[in-house]
């Protein structure tokens, strides 16, 4: 075959000419390390979507047309005896002035009691100004104030708690402004303040995000270096040579600067998704381990360097073309996807794992070619299948699935039955400040928010009528009174809204003397146009240019969360249609803001990770009936790769966990890692098979099945396990980084690797047994 | 005798600074010229606000103004609303006083109601626009330190470029600088500066004619550089010493102004 002689040619030439190998490898590497220093970073999440996606033109409408901002930090401020005491507000004076000073801050709209004007009424006079100049020095100007928080439905639940011991300062930033960096300067002002009994909390979607990608950079340089260190490590104590330890790096770290040096070099950013590039790549060129396993065992038999390596790489060669392929599958199935990140991910380790495999019949035969014989010796002795510890357990483990197949098919039914109960259990949904750990400052500073106010998390409807003025209507404005009302109190996640009803209705009951009767909407339009125009002379132009359009015929009512869940925005949008369903207006009502930009990414992922699934699960089995040339190989060699998710699937469900985008998007490509055990183990052990019945014709005997199932168990199996420890161990440095997506990422692919592994050694044999008649029913070809 | 000399001529070199105009006198002069030539006053006027985003909104008003003394002195400011459409017969007074805070008033028609409006923040924005309530009726030449840094051309016209910092820290600004045109003492631009230093509002007389023999801006942009919001106002009729009549700034006319002086 065509294929075959340029692999043999390739693997000659290298055990040939090692060091040109080397050399025409270095020199590659070389070219692609000049990208790195190119390097970019983007942990905005809204470029997950181009911005040209619909959410994205249409939030940035909305945004204009309101005057709105895209991004605004929160400033928490809490006191156990209250915040309304002359020490707090002192301080609160204070932080304000110094927040206004930052470079970044929209300091025109920041909102805080020295800048949020109010108004009101004191006998036949309208008070109009800040709601707080100075701090009060007496009891009378403390209640004044308290009367004023408490009394103005725009102030409660905004500025100040329902018990008074919560209040906020917002500051929204200007385009481009780092989140991060103003979080941090106004951290620093906070803590000049200090004391008094103040807690200081800084939220906001701006912060949590330019916070992960501040971690995210910083991760990428801790724990790719530290999941290499342990490599190596676990490498060392499996083989007890440097030599070989080392030349299971080299492959890895070339691997990955191509990869990387090629992702830059395209001119793309580094997303959180290709930051952890590195690490998958580590882990996938394990994969080379196969190659040293099997060559140990040649090594042993031969005595002789050179045609081990070149009987080595004939064995392996199938399973590992094959396995390299269904991963660059897994990965190139993301390159469908809409969301870039993940794209460029993908692209990515795709390019990187096809590298792996160009390498493992060049640069890996050529390192080998450098091992001294003597070492080799020494290490090949304890690479024995009969003696060896370790394959004496797989053995041990491929025996129960061959003598007593049907107890471990029927635990494995079990075990299907209640994944698959799990799996149904599984919630949909995304979280942006659940990426970070429960007791971090960011989700803290977001609970203790969420709690005491109204919520961290901004949403809009846009009401759009159809024609100018509309909104000053006595019928628009009672329309977004009673809408705002059935979504106060029918979601408990929405914690205040704001329209311009509330304006309306504030200016009315301040001209009437403070009067709680007149807290309703004027029955009549040129009423409603004066109030507003009053309110316009009134407060900054911004309040009233936030909350309607310049021709009032759009009005935008704000919904503040109480969470980031993407389903929380889903729920207002249903009860908005609900609500328009029973009460039929000539509006059109449209939803808008972060939390709608958050749940149309996330349906955005799974959609497209759906694809991708369907696309790598269907591609995997047509490679996987190709290098079998057989349809039943290539479903028995489905069953560890799909129970292994619907397992891992089913934990998620059991253990509550959303099914978020880091876990869609490893679904997706762990198709092409969890099947790679099955191939290598299918491919051996029909490789075995075929070398015993040594020409023979018909069904093999039950007996040859047993005895070739158990080698193959030991010997490659083996490098199976080699390889799932040594992946697992790479992955397992995720385990303890600070960001949840990094901890679901490693604990989903040890999990997996472990399963995978597991399953193809015990339940692999227990199906080839149970089935063997059906198997081999056309002979070994079957 | 040499040192006599050097002594005259530092003495001749301090004292051209002291004939000169120094920063408190050119914006007492330009706050005459701008807000009290003439012994009244009258306006059509014509606001257009104009978001970043390029939307537009209307108010058009009679403002009439009446002087009481000399310029930095108590005056009154009467104002009709024409548009928009809701608004119309909304009006508006105040009676300005050099040394203590304005009185006004308003009266909302719907409701058929005058209230008076306590200004605590002369900064706030005037009818939703970016002018504030100041930068209609005046600034008080005393509260700021007026320092003049330098004379320039601005649009081939000479100035005098004057830096005035407010000596309390009431106002939402750092420091303003004033283009002062030397013929009109009219300004020319203002650039206003937050406390970062940042450019935050820019001031500047489009269009200016000669009514009555006193210089006027007519046409005139506040624009705030941060929001990307503008404000334009164009004046379509001005006329100065018409004789306002005292009665004008009542309740009663709040409450039914007289044609003739509104239209």
């Amino acid at each position: 075959m065509g294929k075959n002689k340029i692999r043999r040619t390739l693997v000659e030439f290298s055990v040939r000419r090692p060091k040109l190998v080397l050399l025409l490898v270095g020199a590659v590497t070389l070219l692609f390390m000049t990208q790195l220093p190119r390097m970019k970073t983007d942990t905005d999440p809204k470029n997950m979507l181009p911005a040209t996606s619909g959410v994205r033109v249409w939030n940035g409408k909305v945004e204009k047309t309101f005057g709105l901002y895209e991004d605004t930090i929160v400033l928490g401020i809490t006191n156990g005896k209250g915040v309304l005491n002359e020490g707090t507000l002192g301080r609160i004076k204070r932080i304000t002035d110094g927040v206004l000073t930052l470079k970044g801050v929209a300091a025109r709209d920041v909102s805080s009691f020295t800048t949020t004007d109010n108004v009101t009424v004191d006998g036949q006079t309208l008070k109009v100004g800040p709601l707080m100049t100075d701090v009060p020095k007496d009891s009378a100007g403390m209640g004044a104030l308290r009367r004023d928080l408490f009394e103005n439905p725009l102030f409660l639940n905004r500025i100040i708690s329902g018990d008074g011991k919560a209040t906020a300062i917002y500051i929204p930033l200007e385009k481009g402004a780092n989140g991060k960096e103003i979080a941090d300067r106004i951290r620093e002002i906070v803590k000049r303040e200090g004391g008094g009994g103040d807690s200081y909390y800084i939220a906001g979607d701006p912060v949590a995000r330019d916070t992960f990608g501040a971690e995210m950079f910083k991760l990428m340089g801790v724990f790719s270096p530290i999941a290499g260190m342990v490599m190596f490590a676990v490498a060392f104590w499996m083989f007890r040579s440097f030599f070989l330890s080392f030349a299971i790096m080299v492959p890895a770290m070339v691997i990955i600067i191509w990869s990387m040096g090629l992702v830059i070099g395209l001119g793309y950013p580094i997303h959180i998704m290709s930051s952890m590039g590195p690490v998958f790549l580590m882990a996938i060129a394990t994969d080379s381990i196969h190659i040293f396993n099997e060559f140990y065992f040649r090594y042993k038999e031969k005595k002789d360097r050179r045609a081990a390596i070149l009987e080595t790489m004939d064995a392996v060669a199938v399973p590992l073309i094959y396995t390299d392929v269904t991963t660059a599958v897994g990965f190139g199935s993301l390159t469908l996807a809409n969301i870039i990140p993940v794209r460029v991910f993908g692209l990515g380790v795709g390019f990187g794992t096809i590298a792996l495999l160009l390498l493992s019949f060049t640069l890996v035969p050529a390192i080998l070619t450098f091992a001294g014989e003597e070492r080799l010796e020494r290490a090949a002795l304890k690479e024995d299948a009969e003696a060896g510890r370790a394959s004496g357990l797989l053995r041990r483990l491929a025996a129960l699935g061959v003598h007593r197949p049907k107890t471990v098919a029927a635990a494995g039914l079990v075990l299907f039955v209640i994944a698959a109960i799990g799996t149904s259990k599984i919630i949909v949904n995304n979280n942006l400040i659940e990426w970070f750990k429960y007791h971090s400052a960011i989700r803290t500073a977001d609970r203790v928010l969420n709690k005491s106010l109204g919520g961290t998390s901004p949403g809009y409807i846009v009401a759009m009528a159809n024609d100018d003025d509309f909104i000053k209507t006595p019928e628009a404005m009672n329309y977004l009174e009673g809408l705002q009302h059935y979504l106060e109190r029918k979601l408990p996640v929405v914690g205040k809204t704001a329209s311009v009803a509330d304006y309306v209705k504030r200016i009315n009951r301040v001209l009437h003397n403070d009067n709680p009767a007149f807290d309703a909407i004027p029955g009549n339009k040129d009423t409603i146009g004066q109030y507003l125009f009053l309110f316009g002379m009134s407060a900054k132009p911004a309040d009233l240019d936030n909350m309607v359009d310049y021709p009032f015929r759009r009005a935008n009512i704000w919904v503040q969360l109480k969470t980031w869940d993407a389903q929380a925005m889903r729920d207002v949008i249903r009860a908005v249609g609900q609500y328009k369903k029973a009460h039929p207006i000539a509006m059109e009502f449209k939803p808008a803001g972060i939390a709608y930009f958050n749940l149309v990414w996330n349906d955005e992922v799974l959609w497209d990770m759906l694809k991708g699934f369907v696309t790598a699960l269907v591609v995997v089995f047509i490679i996987l009936a190709f290098n079998f040339r057989s349809f039943k190989w290539a479903l028995i060699g489905y069953v560890p790769l799909l129970f292994t998710i619907l397992v891992i699937y089913g934990v998620v469900g059991f253990t509550g966990k959303d099914f978020d985008m880091p876990i869609s998007v490893l679904s997706t490509l762990s198709l092409g890692m969890a099947v790679d055990f099955a191939i290598h183990f299918v491919s051996r052990f029909k490789r075995r098979l075929f070398a015993l019945k040594a020409g023979e014709d018909g069904a093999p005997g039950k007996e040859m099945i047993a005895d070739s199932l158990l080698w193959t168990a030991a010997r490659p199996g083996k490098g199976i396990m080699r390889n799932a420890v040594l992946f697992a161990a790479a992955f397992s440095v995720m385990l303890f980084a600070p960001l949840t997506p990094y901890v679901t990422v490693g604990a989903f692919i040890v999990g997996m690797m472990m399963l995978s592994s597991l399953l193809t050694i015990i339940y692999l044999p227990a199906l080839i047994t149970l089935l063997s008649g059906w198997l081999f029913e056309g002979g070994l070809s079957g | 005798m040499r040192r006599f000399f050097i002594l005259t001529v530092m003495f001749l070199l301090l004292a051209g600074n002291a004939f000169a105009i120094d920063g408190r006198a050119i914006m007492e002069k330009s706050e005459a010229a701008f807000y009290y030539p003439g012994r009244d006053f009258k306006a059509r006027m014509v606001m257009k606000l104009v978001s970043a985003g390029g939307q537009e909104r209307l108010r058009e008003l009679t403002m009439l103004r009446k002087n009481y003394g000399h310029p930095g002195g108590p005056q009154k400011y009467f104002i009709y609303f024409f548009r928009p459409a809701d608004v119309k017969d909304m009006t508006f007074m105040v009676y300005k006083y050099p040394d203590r805070d304005s009185d006004r008033w308003l009266y909302v028609p719907a409701i058929n109601m005058v209230r008076r409006i306590a200004a605590q923040d002369k900064r706030s924005s005037f009818v939703g626009s970016d002018f504030s309530y100041e930068d209609v009726s005046g600034r008080n030449v005393g509260d700021d330190n007026h320092v003049l840094l330098r004379e320039e051309k601005l649009g081939g016209r000479d100035c005098y470029l004057v830096k005035s910092t407010p000596k309390k820290t009431d106002v939402e600004y750092g420091w303003k600088l004033s283009w002062i045109d030397k013929a009109s003492f009219l300004p020319l631009k203002e650039e206003y500066h937050d406390r970062r230093g940042e450019i935050y509002k820019v001031f500047t007389a489009d269009e200016i004619k000669t009514v009555k023999g006193f210089p006027t801006i007519t046409k005139r942009t506040m624009k705030n550089i941060q929001s990307g919001h503008r404000t334009e106002v164009a004046f379509e009729k001005a006329d100065y010493n018409i004789g306002v009549p005292d009665s004008l700034f009542s309740e009663r006319f709040l409450k039914q102004p007289p044609k003739r002086w509104i239209e």
